[in-house]
């Protein structure tokens, strides 16, 4: 089997907030492991201790208890960080350079040559849509420009593993749908991706496994598709909002509920068809059976809530 | 090792940017403005007099160009988090800081080249003396640099930046004035503890009054090619010992 993209194992990281006060706990017991080959959504609320764990994912911070891998490297291996592309939270670039220049820059510390950053650079500004602003300085870009820019440079060095802080911050409906293909894309290519974000319905399109954090401790870790099935219930939906219907499913349904025109249903899985009986017997337009799944927005504040205080 | 460069290019372009190459057209302007204060002695002497004055500016220039260059360097890019982009590359802390310095001190050189050029052309014109002397006067004045930038880099491993530079302007200070004092002490001859105490200083705290060569490059025949050669091994010493102090609290800094 082969090792996991990133691990981390029961990190605690506190920051010093004052000469004499206490230390304020960021993250208090993360731990996490990443799949090669995944989209990895880091999710939680505000301050729950996203930032900081990347942070000390790269070596920015160092934790006060715990250990961790990188591609394979212990955490401050420089040699993971040739394979690695970030993205930070903020456009924290030279503004002073332009996209170009701001690219070239970034690239000579992964050791490109000339000849290959002249061709990637033009490329990489291409697939964000800064071709053409790409001799402006940094200072004069927009918010979302600013956030392409930092995509293309986490980008430079076709990194095996991307990590991204809020991808899709700033950017417009097109800009997240361009940022959505470019990491599907990258996934296709067999590399893995680690990103934090708020965009839950983003996250569930895209990504594979996830983990939630709140208070600086991981209280949700798995595959996305395990953590938001409700195993054992189906949902059926049919056509029309018939009264009768409502007391005709009550004794079998779990949940009837009628809006919008459609009658939803959720049974347990084995007495499906019972329930379907029972709304054929009644003239029932079915328009879909699935099994019953969260929404990834309810997972997360579901678990939120449960954890909260 | 390119990594290394590829910093230090940054921080000379970063300086570029900010326009502190101008200083060398001020550095013309102060020295020509100064030099029709000459008394009128005669030629040799009025050279004399050109080289120790020029050659106090440089210092002055110098020194507060080391510390303007370099107490901010690592703060501005902590405080502006550039420094997370460039650290989530494969750079290593020890290069990020070894290449901050290597542009801070290729940046100093430029500009006191550019100066000791100016001196050598303005006491050409004005006295049609030609003293390439002075280049030994200048570089030491780099090196002098060079051991104050260090203890700026080290300080600014964990100081603020007014601290850094307050503390800069005290270390010089001590390093001019306290070692000439301390030395007169150990010649008088102090007792005991004290002669132990200040023995220890005297040799702790650099001597930057040894780079001042305003007297021998002004006044005489130079200090001597055994002289710049110690007292280079002496600038490098410091230096190593403050960058090394800067790395072992850079290394595990949270930022
Ligand atoms: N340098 C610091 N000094 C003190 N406390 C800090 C520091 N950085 C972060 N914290 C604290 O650590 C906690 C976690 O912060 P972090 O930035 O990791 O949150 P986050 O999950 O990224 O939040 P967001 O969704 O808002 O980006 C917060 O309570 C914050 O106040
Ligand atoms: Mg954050």
């Amino acid at each position: 089997m082969e090792k996991p993209a990133v691990t981390l194992n029961n990190i605690k990281k506190s920051y010093r907030t004052g000469l004499r006060m206490k230390r304020k706990v960021a993250v208090e017991d993360l731990s996490l492991d990443v799949t090669r080959g995944d989209i990895f959504g880091l999710l939680g609320p505000n301050g729950a201790g996203k930032t900081t764990t990347i942070k000390v994912l790269l070596g920015i911070v160092f934790p006060d208890e715990g250990n961790g891998s990188l591609l394979g490297c212990p955490l401050g291996d420089r040699k993971a960080h040739e394979r690695l592309g970030f993205l930070p939270e903020q456009p924290y670039f030279y503004n002073f350079l332009t996209a170009e220049k701001g690219l070239v820059l970034y690239g000579k510390f992964f050791g490109l040559e000339h000849r290959l950053l002249a061709k990637r650079t033009p490329e990489l500004l291409d697939l964000v849509g800064l071709r053409q602003d790409s001799h402006l300085t940094l200072d004069k870009y927009s918010k979302g420009m600013l956030q392409r820019f930092g995509i293309a440079q986490a980008l430079l060095n076709d990194p095996d593993l991307v990590i991204m802080d809020e991808p899709s911050s700033g950017l417009d409906p097109l800009g997240q749908k361009e940022v959505r293909d470019i990491l599907l894309q990258l996934r296709e290519r067999g590399k893995t991706i680690f990103l934090s974000s708020h965009q839950l319905s983003e996250v569930e399109t895209i990504c594979s496994s996830v983990s939630i954090v709140n208070m600086g401790r991981t209280v949700k870790q798995g595959r996305l598709d395990d953590l938001l099935a409700v195993r054992g219930m189906t949902r059926i939906i049919f056509k029309g909002e018939d009264p009768a219907a409502l007391d005709a499913l009550i004794p079998v349904a779990s949940d009837v509920e009628q809006s919008d025109g459609r009658t939803v249903v959720d049974v347990e899985t084995d007495v499906t068809f019972r329930a379907l009986e029972t709304a054929h017997g009644l003239g029932m337009e079915m328009i879909s059976a699935t099994p019953l799944r969260l929404s990834l927005e309810e997972l997360f504040l579901e678990t939120i809530r449960e954890t909260a205080g | 090792m390119k990594n290394v460069l590829s910093i230090a290019v940054n921080v000379i372009k970063d300086a570029a940017r900010k326009k502190v190459f101008y200083v060398v057209f001020l550095f013309g302007l102060a020295i020509v403005a100064l030099s029709p204060l000459l008394p009128t002695f005669d030629l040799g002497a009025r050279a004399q007099f050109l080289r120790d004055i020029s050659l106090s500016l440089t210092s002055l220039f110098g020194v507060v160009l080391a510390v303007i260059l370099s107490v901010s360097q690592i703060p501005g890019e902590v405080e502006r988090r550039t420094i997370y982009n460039i650290l989530s590359k494969p750079v290593s802390r020890l290069q990020y800081l070894v290449g901050k310095y290597l542009g801070i001190m290729v940046s100093i050189a430029a500009i006191l080249l550019v100066m000791g050029l100016e001196i050598v052309l303005l006491i050409f014109i004005r006295l049609h003396v030609f003293t390439p002397l002075i280049f030994e006067g200048v570089f030491a004045v780099f090196l002098e640099c060079a051991v104050i930038a260090a203890f700026c880099v080290m300080l600014s491993t964990f100081a603020t930046v007014p601290v850094n530079a307050f503390a800069a302007v005290l270390f010089y200070l001590v390093c001019h004035v306290k070692t000439g004092f301390l030395h007169q002490k150990l010649v008088e001859g102090a007792f005991g503890v004290g002669k132990v105490f200040t023995w220890a200083l005297y040799y702790v705290i650099p001597n930057l009054e040894d780079f001042n060569l305003s007297q021998p490059v002004g006044y005489g025949g130079g200090a001597g090619a055994a002289y710049m050669l110690r007292l280079t091994a002496y600038a490098l010493l410091f230096v190593v010992i403050f960058m090394v102090a800067a790395y072992l609290v850079f290394r595990s800094k949270d930022l």
